[in-house]
C-alpha cells in the first residue's frame, strides 16, 4: 500500500470541499451579487461555530497563536473583498483568478524564513507543476457562437475562502 | 494588455492586496494551528471573518438580494468552505510542511473544472486540459 503524509487526506478533503465552493459561488453569484455571497458565506461559517465551539479550553492556548487565528479569518476575508474589488474596478476575471490563485507562491517564498521549513527536489518539482496547473486552468475559455455566457471556469480559481 | 498599463490599473494592486493577505492568511493559519487544534481554528477563523462581513453588509446599508436560490448556494459555499477551512486547519496541525500542503489545496480549481464539466456540460479547452495533467502531477509527486 502506498504510503503518503499524515497530511496528505485532509488536505484532499480540502481540494475537494473547495473544489464545490468554485461551482456553487458561480451559481450564488448567478443569483445574487458578490458582496452579497460573502455575507451569506459568512452565515455558512456561522452556522458551523455550535459544533466547534471551544468552551473555556480556548483560554488555556498561547495568546500570539490566538492572534494569529484570528488575523486569518480577517486577512482570508480581506482577501476575499480585494478579490471582488479587483473584477469591480474593470479587471479581466480572465487575468484576475489566475493571478490572485498565486498566493501559495508568498508561503512557498516565506516559509523557509519564518517557519525553518525546507522541501525536497521532487517537492519543489510538484510545487512547479501545481502553480503551472492553477494558472492554466484559471484561463478564460474562447467564447462559444452558441456557447453559454454564464460560463463558470473563468470565475473558478483564486477563491482562496 | 502592457505590464505598464497593468501597474497603473487599481484592479491589479487589489489583486495582488488579496495575494498578499491570502499569503499571510496560510501563513497565520500555520503559526495558530501548530498549538490549536483545527475544530477551534476553524471558530476562532470565523469570528476574525465576522467583522468583514458585517462591514460589507454595512457598506451595503443592510439591503441584500431576496433571491432564495442565491442565498441557498451562499451558505451552502459557506460551510462547505468551512469545512474545508476545517481540514486545512488538521493538515497544518499535522506538523506537515506548510508550502506542500499550501499548494496541494490551493490545487481546487480542478475539481471545480471537472465538476462543471460533468454538472454544467461546460466544454474543457485545450489550455485547461494541460493545467489538469500539471495538476495530476502535482498531487502524484505530493504523494511520493
Amino acid at each position: 500500500m502506498l504510503h503518503v503524509a499524515p497530511w496528505f487526506w485532509f488536505a484532499v478533503v480540502t481540494l475537494v470541499s473547495w473544489g464545490i465552493v468554485g461551482l456553487l459561488q458561480k451559481l450564488s453569484t448567478n443569483y445574487i451579487s458578490a458582496e452579497s455571497s460573502l455575507i451569506w458565506l459568512v452565515v455558512g461559517f456561522l452556522l458551523l461555530e455550535p459544533l466547534f465551539y471551544p468552551g473555556k479550553a480556548v483560554l488555556h492556548y498561547n495568546g500570539w497563536n490566538l492572534t494569529w487565528a484570528l488575523l486569518s479569518g480577517i486577512l482570508n476575508a480581506l482577501g476575499a473583498w480585494a478579490l471582488f474589488a479587483a473584477m469591480k474596478s474593470g479587471g479581466k476575471a480572465s487575468i484576475i483568478s489566475p493571478l490572485t490563485a498565486l498566493y501559495p507562491l508568498v508561503v512557498v517564498l516565506v516559509a523557509p524564513f519564518i517557519l525553518r521549513e525546507s522541501i525536497t527536489l521532487l517537492q519543489a518539482a510538484g510545487v512547479a507543476c501545481a502553480l503551472i496547473a492553477v494558472a492554466l486552468l484559471s484561463t478564460e475559455p474562447q467564447p462559444e457562437a452558441t456557447g453559454d455566457s454564464s460560463n463558470l471556469t473563468q470565475d473558478t480559481a483564486g477563491t482562496g475562502i | 494588455m502592457a505590464l505598464s498599463d497593468a501597474l497603473k490599473a487599481r484592479w491589479f494592486w487589489y489583486s495582488i492586496l488579496c495575494v498578499l493577505c491570502w499569503g499571510g492568511w496560510a501563513l497565520l493559519s500555520k503559526l495558530g494551528s501548530r498549538e490549536i487544534p483545527p475544530e477551534t481554528m476553524q471558530f476562532l477563523f470565523t469570528v476574525g471573518a465576522l467583522p468583514v462581513g458585517i462591514a460589507l453588509l454595512m457598506a451595503r446599508r443592510f439591503k441584500l438580494e431576496k433571491s432564495k436560490k442565491g442565498i441557498f448556494y451562499a451558505v451552502l459555499n459557506g460551510i462547505l468552505s468551512g469545512i474545508g477551512g476545517l481540514t486545512l486547519f488538521a493538515a497544518y496541525h499535522t506538523n506537515g510542511n506548510t508550502a506542500l500542503i499550501t499548494v496541494a489545496t490551493s490545487l481546487y480549481p480542478t475539481i471545480t473544472v471537472v465538476l462543471a464539466v460533468l454538472i454544467l456540460r461546460e466544454r474543457l479547452s485545450a489550455t485547461q486540459a494541460l493545467g489538469l495533467v500539471f495538476a495530476g502531477a502535482a498531487i502524484v509527486l505530493f504523494s511520493l
